[in-house]
């Protein structure tokens, strides 16, 4: 299992938008991918209510985990999306 | 069996693409509509019967039987740090549609220069999955029946 950690920037944190793009980019893929905070179990990262029911606020570590075909290109192209801060999305 | 959600609160049935933000405009959370609410304080009332799976002073996220709905009371209105807002239920709790979630007065919040129109969204669902019930433009109260996700 791949595993990164990525501190939000700085902002509002992972809600709806960041979240929907972030699911989008999970759900694409064929990995099992998870999103939680250091120490606790993860939430399935393809459920926009579960990534949104974190709470993550800007600051925040999240840890990104991936098992699978692509494993970490995907948690590469997940930690670019979690890092880029609000406005910076199209 | 389709499951019936409801309008959260009384307003005006919109449909997404009037809303102001791409995000829900394109459906890109799912498909649903939009209710934008009179202009005084209301009562956000659960769409569906389930689990309050996603709560902040400006949207829940309710779960049940594999179905998500979301409502996001105004648009980007999470910069508010829940300003204007009072939860009358906690994360995790099993609600009952149609019970009260949030109060909230959209007169205040757009007079501070936010949009009040209330996306009501199936999370994740496909729009063939939606029969809306009521056509753009009708006036509903809360807890009227909008949409069925199936």
């Amino acid at each position: 299992m791949a595993e990164i950690t990525v501190t939000l920037p700085p902002g509002v944190g992972l809600h709806a938008r960041p979240a929907a793009l972030f699911v989008g980019a999970a759900a694409k893929s064929s990995c099992d991918v998870t999103i939680g905070r250091p120490g606790e179990p993860g939430v399935n990262a393809k459920s926009i209510l579960g990534v949104m029911g974190l709470g993550a606020k800007a600051g925040e570590e999240m840890v990104v985990t991936a098992e699978g075909d692509g494993a970490d290109e995907l948690l590469a192209s997940l930690k670019e999306i979690l890092e880029t801060p609000e406005g910076g999305h199209a | 069996m389709a499951l019936q959600v409801l309008s959260p609160m009384p307003g005006r049935v919109a449909n997404l693409s009037e809303v102001p933000d791409p995000m829900f405009a394109e459906a890109m959370l799912g498909p649903g509509l939009a209710i934008d609410p009179p202009r005084e304080p209301v009562t956000a009332v659960a769409p569906i019967s389930g689990t309050i799976a996603s709560l902040f002073p400006h949207a829940m996220g309710i779960e049940a039987e594999g179905y998500s709905i979301l409502v996001h009371l105004g648009l980007e209105t999470v910069k508010l740090n829940g300003e204007g807002f009072t939860l009358l239920k906690a994360k995790g709790d099993t609600v009952t549609a149609g019970e009260p979630v949030i109060q909230w007065d959209p007169a205040a919040i757009e007079a501070g220069g936010l949009p009040v129109i209330t996306p009501l969204i199936a999370i994740q669902a496909e729009a063939s999955q939606i029969t809306q019930l009521v056509a753009d433009g009708t006036p509903v109260e809360a807890g009227q029946p909008v949409f069925e996700v199936a």
